[in-house]
C-alpha cells in the first residue's frame, strides 16, 4: 500500500521546530546565541518563515518600563489574573511579566523599530483592561511598531535566527511525532515541494504551529491556523488543556474577518441593527457600545439570532452595522486612518457616507497543549514528556486562562520562546542520541487512506459545513443541545471526509492533499472544542453557555481532553496555580476568585 | 437581485509531474465586494479541487498571495472583483504566476528561492552599535526613524521585483535593495562597508533603469523608487 510513496533520507539535528512564527524563531535564537554549535531545524508550512500568521498582530506588547513612576508589574500581573477569569496560572502570570521588558530590549537591541517619542524612548499607547493600581485608570502599558508590531517581531527574529545559521524547511508539514519509549526524538515530515516524505530525527522538538481560527467561519486568524500541531499532539496520546476556551472579537468586518478595532467605538461609533437602531443600550445601559469585548459580541449574535441582522449576498454571512458617518473628518482620517482604509480596501465602502458591516470575529485560542513555566509538554497525568516542547498560540501554560487581555499574546510568544529556548540548551547537555525504530506507519495509512479514497464529496463544502457547525453551536453562544448537535454533525462530517476523492494525483505540491489533512486536524480539534465546552457546565471568560450562565467554584479548574480515537473523549483536570495568593504579602487578596467587572 | 459581474479568469497552470504549461478558464459569477482570494478559494469548492495558489493572512500584510493579473504584479486578497473590473476595463483575467523564481505548480512558485536574493543583503544588523551609557534603548527620535521608517514596512511580497524591468538574473532586487538600505539607515548598525559593498556592486542599486515601476506596484505604497534614488545619490549615510 505505501509503494505509492516517495520516501527521502533521514535527516538528524539537536533541535527540530515546528511552526516559524515569533514563538519558534525566538527560541530558535535564544538557543543559536547560546550555543552556536546546536544544529537548528525549522519546519514553516508556509512559503516563507515571513509569512507566518505572528507578522500580522497589530497593536502593541504590554509591558512595565522598571523605571516607569506610575506602572508596576504587579498591576499588569493584576490585570491579567483578572482578565483570565481567575483560570491562568499566576506563576506563568508573575514569570513572563518579570521578564518582559528585558524581552523588548532584547527585540530592541536587536534592530526591531519600535515607535518612539520625542525623546527616542519607546512609545506607550492604552489597551482595554490593563489598568492603574488595580483597575483604578487606564495605564499606557504597550510599546509597539505603529500597526505592525507583529511584522517588527517576525522581522527581527526571522533576521536573527537567518543570522546564526538556522536551517528553514518551507512548504513543509509535521504528520507525526515520533518516540522512543516515552522520549520524543523528532517528527515524520511531508516536504511539499519535493512531494517526499522524511523522518527528522532530533534530541529535541518543538511544537509553535500557532492557534486554529480556521475552526470557525469568520476569523481573524490566517489561512493556515488549523490547528495542526493540537492534532499533532492529540494523535500521539497527549492532552490539550482548556480548548474551550475561545476568544472572539466582536467586530470583525464581514468577508476577511479582519478586526475592526474597539477604537471605533471609543470614538463614538454606534452599532446598529436591521432597522438601524441602536441596540447596545437595551443590553449595557450604561456601558452602550464601550461594553467589554464579550458582552458586545453575544449583543450582536443575539440581535442576528433573533432576525435583526443583515446578510452580505457576497460572502453570506449575517452581520450588523457600525455607523461612523457622524464622526469627524478629523477622527476618521486622522485617527482612524488604518481601519477606515479596510473598510475602503477590503469591501469597497466609504465609512464617511456608507454603515460598515461588522459580526464577531474568532480571534485567539486560550486552550492549547498543556506545558511547564519553560514550555515542557505534559501529559495527561502531568508528568513532562522529555524531549517535546510547546509554546506560542498552541500551547497553554497558562498565561491567558480563559480570557486574554489585548497585547498579551505576542509578549507571550517571545517569553515563552526564551524559555523554552533556556530549558532545551539544559536537556541537550544530556539528551540520549536521537534514533527511532518507528517509520512513520501512521503517516503513511493516513496519507495512503486520503489518496484512496472514493467517492463524489467536496472538501470545501464539508469544510465549510463544519464552519458554519461550530460558529453556530460551539461560538460566541453555547448550550447543552447545541454542543450535542455539534458533536454528532462533527462525526457525520468526519464520515464523509473519508468519502472524498483527490483529483490531484501527484505529490509535488499537492494542495489537495494538505486541504485533507488540514480539513481531518481541524475536525479533530472542533471535536475536542466542542466536548470540552459540553463537560464546563459554567460560564467562565470566553466560554459563555446560555443555560449555565454564571462562573462556578466546582469548575474552578483547567479542562484536560486526551482522544484515544476519533470522538473517544476522555477528561482530566489541572489545578489552577494560585502561588501569588499563597505566597501571601501585600496585594495577594487581589489575586483570589474574583469577580470579572468592568 | 444583489448586483454580480460574469467573470472569466484564464489561469496559468503548470503540472510539474507531466512538465506541462496550460491556459485554463473558469467562468463564474462572482459578488461585488469579492476579493480574488475568494474566487480562487470558489474554484477549489466548486469547480476545479486541483488547482494549486498560494496564500497566508489573506489580509494584505504578509504578502503571500501575488499573483500577476493582467500584466499586473498585485496581491490577489486585496483585489475586489467590482475593483477590478472598472480598473482593467474588463470581465477577463489572465492570472499568472509571479515571474520572480521557478514555479512549482500552478500559481505556486518558490519563494525560498525568491528570497535568497534578500538572505544576500543580510536582513538582520550584522554588527549593533554600542548603547550610550545609561540607557537600555537604543535613542532614535521620530525625526531620524521618519527617514526610513517606510522602507521598514516591506513584506516581501516580490511584486516590486517582478515589475522591475531590470534583469532578474543580474540585479538583487527592489526589495533586497530596500533590506540593505534600512540597515545603512539604521543607528543601530555599525557595519555599513559591508551592506555599500553590496549595495554598489555590480548585482546592485546601479542595476535600476529608475522606471519607478517598483514604487507604482507596491501594494504597502513604499516609494521604493525613492530610497533607490537616495541610495544611487550616496544619500543614505545619515
Amino acid at each position: 500500500m505505501n509503494r505509492i510513496f516517495k520516501k527521502g533520507p533521514d535527516f538528524y539535528c539537536d533541535l527540530l521546530i515546528i511552526g516559524t512564527g515569533g514563538a519558534g524563531l525566538r527560541c530558535a535564537t535564544e538557543v543559536l546565541e547560546k550555543r552556536p554549535e546546536t544544529s537548528v531545524m525549522a519546519l514553516t508550512k508556509v512559503s516563507h518563515p515571513q509569512k507566518s500568521h505572528t507578522s500580522t498582530a497589530q497593536g502593541g506588547l504590554a509591558v512595565v518600563d522598571p523605571r516607569d513612576p506610575v506602572d508596576k508589574n504587579i498591576f499588569h500581573m493584576f490585570d491579567t489574573w483578572k482578565g483570565s477569569d481567575c483560570t491562568a496560572d499566576q506563576n506563568i502570570i508573575k514569570k513572563i511579566i518579570e521578564s518582559s521588558w528585558e524581552q523588548i530590549l532584547w527585540l530592541e537591541n536587536r534592530g526591531m523599530h519600535f515607535s518612539r517619542d520625542i525623546e527616542g524612548k519607546l512609545s506607550k499607547r492604552t489597551f482595554g483592561g490593563h489598568t492603574l493600581n488595580f483597575g483604578e485608570s487606564l495605564a499606557y502599558r504597550a510599546v509597539f511598531e505603529a500597526d505592525r508590531t507583529g511584522k517588527g517581531i517576525m522581522d527581527t527574529t526571522w533576521g536573527e535566527a537567518l543570522k546564526r545559521g538556522i536551517r528553514f524547511l518551507t512548504q513543509s508539514i509535521a504528520t507525526e511525532l515520533l518516540f522512543t519509549g516515552n522520549q520524543c526524538v523528532g517528527s515524520v515530515v511531508f516536504k511539499q515541494k519535493e512531494g517526499e516524505f522524511i523522518r527528522i530525527l532530533s534530541k529535541a522538538t518543538i511544537i509553535a504551529t500557532g492557534g486554529c481560527g480556521q475552526v470557525f467561519k469568520v476569523t481573524t486568524n490566517c489561512r493556515q491556523n488549523t490547528g495542526d500541531g493540537l492534532a499533532l499532539a492529540l494523535q500521539a496520546g497527549l492532552p490539550v488543556m482548556d480548548p474551550e476556551a475561545v476568544q472572539f472579537h466582536p467586530t470583525g468586518i464581514v468577508g476577511p474577518g479582519i478586526l475592526a478595532s474597539e477604537a471605533l467605538r471609543s470614538e463614538g461609533g454606534v452599532l446598529r441593527n436591521k432597522d438601524l437602531k441602536p441596540f447596545m443600550e437595551r443590553y449595557a445601559p450604561k456601558m452602550k457600545d464601550l461594553a467589554p469585548r464579550d458582552l458586545v459580541s453575544r449583543a450582536i449574535e443575539t440581535e442576528i439570532r433573533q432576525g435583526r441582522g443583515v446578510l452580505n449576498p457576497d460572502h453570506g454571512i449575517y452581520h450588523v452595522w457600525i455607523d461612523l458617518r457622524h464622526l469627524s473628518e478629523y477622527v476618521l482620517d486622522m485617527k482612524l486612518g488604518e481601519i477606515s482604509h479596510f473598510f475602503n480596501k477590503f469591501v469597497n465602502i466609504n465609512p464617511k457616507e456608507e454603515l460598515c458591516p461588522v459580526c464577531p470575529s474568532n480571534h485567539y485560542h486560550m486552550g492549547g497543549i498543556p506545558t511547564t513555566e519553560f514550555g515542557e509538554v505534559q501529559n495527561g497525568s502531568q508528568d513532562t514528556v522529555p524531549g517535546l516542547f510547546a509554546i506560542g498560540e498552541c500551547a497553554a501554560a497558562s498565561f491567558h486562562g480563559f480570557n486574554r487581555l489585548a497585547a498579551n499574546s505576542i509578549l507571550e510568544l517571545i517569553t515563552m520562546g526564551k524559555f523554552a529556548g533556556e530549558r532545551v540548551l539544559e536537556y541537550l547537555k544530556e539528551a540520549p542520541a536521537e534514533t527511532s525504530k518507528a517509520e512513520g506507519e501512521h503517516t503513511l495509512s493516513l496519507f495512503s487512506g486520503y489518496l484512496e479514497a472514493q467517492g463524489r464529496d467536496s472538501l470545501g463544502r464539508i469544510r465549510e459545513a463544519m464552519q458554519t457547525m461550530m460558529t453556530g453551536k460551539a461560538g460566541v453562544f453555547r448550550t447543552e443541545a447545541g454542543l450535542l448537535e455539534a458533536v454528532e454533525g462533527l462525526k457525520e462530517l468526519k464520515d464523509r471526509a473519508a468519502k472524498t476523492a483527490l483529483s490531484t494525483r501527484g505529490l509535488i505540491m499537492n494542495q489537495e492533499l494538505v486541504r485533507r489533512w488540514e480539513l481531518d486536524n481541524l475536525l479533530t480539534v472542533s471535536m475536542v472544542i466542542a466536548c470540552a465546552a459540553l463537560n464546563r457546565r459554567e460560564s467562565r471568560g470566553a466560554h459563555y453557555r446560555e443555560d449555565f450562565p454564571e462562573r462556578k467554584n466546582e469548575y474552578n479548574y483547567h479542562t484536560l481532553t486526551t482522544m484515544e480515537e476519533s470522538g473517544r473523549i476522555e477528561f482530566g483536570k489541572r489545578p489552577v496555580d494560585m502561588s501569588i495568593l499563597e505566597a501571601g504579602g501585600g496585594h495577594a487578596q487581589k489575586f483570589g476568585m474574583i469577580k470579572r467587572e468592568y | 437581485m444583489a448586483k454580480t459581474y460574469s467573470i472569466t479568469l484564464k489561469i496559468h497552470r503548470y503540472n510539474p509531474e507531466e512538465d506541462r504549461s496550460w491556459i485554463q478558464d473558469y467562468h463564474m459569477e462572482a459578488g461585488r465586494i469579492l476579493r480574488f482570494v475568494d474566487l480562487f478559494h470558489k474554484i477549489n469548492d466548486e469547480q476545479d479541487s486541483t488547482l494549486a495558489w498560494n496564500s497566508s493572512c489573506e489580509h494584505g500584510q504578509c504578502g503571500t498571495c501575488s499573483v500577476i493579473v493582467n500584466g499586473k504584479p498585485l496581491l490577489a486578497c486585496e483585489l475586489l472583483v467590482e475593483n477590478a473590473v472598472h480598473r482593467f476595463r474588463t470581465t477577463t483575467f489572465i492570472i499568472e504566476p509571479l515571474d520572480v523564481a521557478p514555479v512549482i505548480r500552478d500559481l505556486m512558485v518558490d519563494m525560498e528561492k525568491a528570497y535568497e536574493k534578500v538572505n544576500q543583503v543580510k536582513p538582520y544588523i550584522i554588527e549593533p552599535a554600542p548603547l550610550p551609557v545609561e540607557r537600555d534603548v537604543y535613542p532614535i527620535t521620530p525625526n531620524e526613524l521618519e527617514l526610513y521608517v517606510n522602507a521598514t514596512r516591506c513584506i516581501n511580497c516580490f511584486c516590486c521585483a517582478s515589475a522591475c524591468i531590470s534583469s532578474h538574473k543580474s540585479f538583487l532586487g527592489p526589495n533586497a535593495m530596500l533590506a540593505a538600505i534600512v540597515r545603512v539607515m539604521d543607528p543601530r548598525e555599525q557595519e555599513k562597508e559591508e551592506r555599500f559593498k553590496v549595495l554598489y556592486s555590480d548585482q546592485g542599486v546601479y542595476r535600476c533603469h529608475s522606471t519607478q515601476a517598483c514604487t507604482f506596484v507596491c501594494p504597502k505604497e513604499i516609494d521604493v523608487a525613492h530610497f533607490i534614488a537616495l541610495a544611487k545619490e550616496g544619500a543614505i549615510k545619515l
